[in-house]
């Protein structure tokens, strides 16, 4: 050995001098190259570029000794199938490394960004495992193919699994890369109150992974797929609304029909008992067509009107009673007085009035409300929309016919409401000034949810 | 007394949902709800056969399906009872019935026996017509809300029977009629709760075109002839010759055909007179088909109903003609007299066309069977005007509401 060493030296001290010299001049570039780097990325305002620094700063060190010792090996008197041994030993580690600084920064630019727009943690988790293994099997691809293993087999079978996988896990997959495109656009954000083409509708609870959560006023969850998104028409309302100082509860309004056992059969009876029935009675008398032929219009008149219509036959007197503008009245009394007045001005001109044929009398029957409270609430005027799209039309009734006319309060409930606790006094009287007799009850609905749509846009 | 607890039914209350919206549903159980740990006996005569046994073989099971523990007895009685009953119920139609002391001494009888063995368990006690009225007595000592259920048409009864009755309707805490001119002057209270269809029986689900076809192919009906129908037994007061002539005066200018379907009451010697007066009146003309229609086939009636142009009921008295309900259903332009409840179901010239005379008729036949546009605009209307008010789910909340109100004096109550 010593004399061999003796005879070749050269060869020997050679490979191991440009080996220290690499590894000196490797110590001398990492020092010159990171602290310019280190000067202009100070500079720059991408963050990201500190994840680089920190991440190649000691691999980039082991590739200049890897370059190093590849060259000492190139040139040293090794036996080519040694020195082929050698190489490969030192791509592999190349590889290795090359693995190891591409896992890194990669998990570390994706935990920096994810971390961002505020995903959640299993989430972000899932993905840099998800990179960390595509990365791995790139890696040990490029081992093996150092080695001489045959690839192609190992490429065909992944590129056919994860062809299969994407296949299966594609609207997953869509509903990934919506939910990237959702986060990273600003387009929606927690706390925007949204409504689907398709009809769902309610604040954003969260927007993760997969799915984004919707919370709707009735305090359902809905999920929403992401990729639904990509694929429907939504409309962002924004941020919440101004709140109420107290919530609006709705109330629904059944009722019963009582008989009074009284009936008239001519104009004058019509008149005299009219003048003394309960207040519930004209009520029952001059509103239960708008529940019980709600779908149709325009508005019918009242039961005394078409009575005297259809049974006495008297259309002018029927005219006259029919043209009453209910909506004119502050309460029944009222409204009863003028019904009343009508009718004997007209038997002063008309005393001999007819008689209706037998079993067409005019039966008294007395209106008895049951209200009662109903689940929903609104807080603001999207949630007062939202509620009034689907309440019946018993609840719509009661607070506006009802309200203002039976219980006298002067106007309907809702407006009292904008009004006082939400200070929307234009709204409000918008809403009062409507004339309800003038539509069907669906057509009602409508027309106030216009008025508020309106005010929120 | 005979007790039933639980009947079958095949209509359960989501099925109602499509008909007649989530709301409604939902306010059906809002109201049951707050009957919670209340009992509702019903009483009647019989478990089968009859109006009353229909109605109630649906509405109990579709109360308990709410939640309400609603139960279903019936009033034992022997058969000379059931004739006396018979009598009152006809008498209180406004029939002339000969009924003597020792009738009321019978009911009297059979009732104290009833009254003596009925066990209340009720929190509300509904009577249903004459038959249990006397059940009353026990009102005292067994306590609750009393309520009698009148499903008879009052409004012209015989003066001795209805007195008679009206000595028990009294003790009562309310009694219900089914239209405003059955209204009778009482110290109590009286609530009107207008009859029901149910739109998933037999009589009014929807049916195949096949099914239309196979009847009308039965019947040797041609189905490309615009058809009037009637569905009535043959009765006088059902003016089934009152419709032919009005159908003749028709058929001088529109090409149709008449259909009278219905059967006889075996408990009206004067059905079989009439049928055999309509079929003499038809005779020789081939555009008039006179149906015999044995009980209980549903289908087939409801088959004739869809398969009508327009549907007619030109009665002289009528009770509330609930057939009208049933035609409206099918979404069927309406011509009808103007008699009894049919008013309230027939709004003229809105859900139907209301006639007074065998000309009055045939002018609205004319106007419905040359205007398809303004007969279906009509028949629109009038399937409406049913949902809203005439389909059972209405009924039963009609009943929900009247137990909730029994407490209460006032005409604005809060729950």
């Amino acid at each position: 050995m010593n004399e061999w060493l003796t005879e070749n030296w050269l060869l020997v001290t050679v490979p191991v001098v440009v080996f220290v010299a690499f590894f000196i001049v490797a110590l001398w570039v990492r020092g010159a190259t990171y602290k310019a780097l280190d000067k202009r990325l100070n500079k720059a305002s991408w963050q990201g570029s500190q994840f680089i620094v920190q991440t190649t700063k000691t691999p980039f060190f082991h590739w200049w000794l890897i370059l190093g010792a590849f060259v000492a090996i190139e040139i040293s008197a090794m036996p080519s199938s040694d020195k082929e041994l050698a190489v490969k030993i030192l791509g592999s580690l190349l590889v290795t490394s090359l693995t190891w600084v591409a896992i890194t920064l990669t998990e570390r630019l994706l935990r920096f960004y994810m971390g961002k727009i505020e995903i959640p943690l299993p989430s972000i988790g899932l993905t840099v495992n998800v990179v960390r293994i595509a990365v791995i099997v790139v890696g040990v691809l490029v081992l093996l193919d150092i080695w001489g293993a045959p690839t192609t087999p190992i490429i065909l079978v992944l590129a056919t699994v994860i062809l299969v996988v994407v296949i299966a896990t594609r609207n997953t997959i869509l509903n990934l890369f919506s939910g990237f495109e959702l986060m990273s656009g600003n387009l929606l954000n927690v706390g925007d109150y949204i409504k689907l083409e398709s009809g769902e509708e309610g604040y954003i609870e969260d927007i993760a992974w997969v799915n984004t959560k919707i919370k709707t006023l009735g305090g359902n969850i809905i999920l929403v797929p992401n990729g639904k998104f990509t694929q429907t028409t939504v409309t962002n309302y924004g941020r919440p609304l101004k709140k109420a100082t107290k919530p609006f509860h709705f109330y629904t309004r059944l009722h019963l029909k009582e008989l009074t056992g009284l009936k008239a059969s001519n104009i004058a009876e019509l008149a005299r008992i009219l003048n003394e029935v309960p207040d519930s009675v004209v009520y029952y008398h001059t509103h239960h067509f708008l529940e019980e032929h709600q779908y149709l219009t325009p508005e019918p008149a009242n039961d005394f009107a078409l009575w005297i219509s259809d049974a006495i036959g008297d259309e002018a007197l029927a005219e006259k009673l029919a043209s009453i503008d209910i909506f004119e009245f502050p309460n029944i009394g009222a409204l009863r007085t003028r019904l009343v007045s009508v009718i004997n001005e007209y038997l002063s001109t008309n005393p001999n009035s007819r008689v209706a044929p037998e079993g067409r009398e005019f039966h008294f029957i007395k209106s008895t409300s049951v209200i009662l409270p109903t689940a929903y609430v609104a807080n603001d005027l999207r949630e007062f929309i939202q509620v009034l799209r689907g309440i019946t039309i018993d609840s719509l009734y009661f607070h506006v016919f009802e309200s203002r006319l039976r219980l006298q309060k002067g106007t309907n409930d809702f407006s009292t409401w904008l009004q006082e606790c939400l200070g929307e006094d234009d709204l409000a009287n918008k809403i009062a000034k409507l004339d309800p007799y003038n539509y069907t009850l669906e057509g009602l609905r409508s027309a106030i949810i216009q008025l508020i749509e309106k005010r929120i846009k | 007394m005979g007790s039933e607890l639980l009947h079958k039914s095949a209509a359960k209350i989501p099925d109602y949902e499509p008909i007649v919206g989530k709301n409604t549903i939902e306010e059906l159980r809002m109201l049951a709800d707050k009957l919670s740990g209340k009992v509702i006996q019903n009483v009647n005569s019989t478990f089968s056969g009859g109006g009353v046994a229909e109605i109630l073989s649906r509405m109990v099971p579709l109360l308990s399906q709410l939640g309400v523990d609603a139960r279903w007895d019936i009033i034992q009685g022997t058969e000379e009872f059931f004739e006396v009953t018979k009598k009152f119920h006809n008498a209180l139609h406004g029939k002339k019935e000969k009924l003597t002391t020792a009738d009321f001494a019978l009911f009297q009888e059979v009732s104290q026996k009833n009254i003596d063995d009925f066990k209340s368990y009720g929190d509300f006690n509904l009577i249903h017509d004459p038959q249990p009225a006397a059940l009353i007595a026990r009102k005292k000592d067994m306590g609750g809300k009393w309520v009698w259920r009148c499903h008879i048409d009052v409004s012209n009864p015989n003066k001795k029977v209805w007195q008679y009755l009206r000595d028990f309707v009294v003790q009562y805490d309310a009694a219900v009629f089914s239209s405003p001119n059955f209204a009778q002057q009482l110290p109590i209270r009286q609530l009107l709760i207008s009859p029901s269809i149910d739109p998933l029986s037999d009589k009014n689900k929807e049916l195949t075109s096949e099914t239309i076809d196979a009847v009308l192919h039965k019947y040797n009906l041609d189905k490309d002839k615009p058809m009037v129908i009637q569905i009535s037994r043959f009765d006088y007061l059902k003016d089934p010759v009152g419709v032919i002539q009005a159908f003749e005066i028709v058929r001088k200018s529109i090409e149709c055909q008449l259909v009278l379907a219905g059967g006889t009451a075996t408990d009206d010697p004067e059905s079989e007179e009439v049928l055999e007066k309509v079929r003499e009146r038809a005779a020789g003309n081939p555009d008039i088909h006179i149906l015999l229609i044995t009980p209980g086939s549903d289908i087939e009636i409801n088959a004739l109903q869809r398969a009508a142009a327009v549907i007619i009921q030109k009665s002289i008295k009528e009770g509330f003609g609930l057939t009208i309900s049933e035609a409206l259903w099918k979404g069927k332009p309406v011509v009808a007299s103007a008699v009894g409840g049919i008013p309230l179901q027939v709004k003229n010239k809105l859900t139907g066309l209301l006639c007074h005379s065998i000309e009055g008729a045939a002018f609205d036949l004319r106007q419905l069977l040359s205007n398809p546009d303004y007969a279906s605009w009509l028949g629109k209307n009038g399937r409406e005007h049913v949902r809203q008010n005439f389909l059972i789910t209405r009924h039963l909340k009609d009943y929900l509401l009247l137990f909730l109100s029994l407490d209460y004096t006032s005409d604005l109550i809060y729950l």
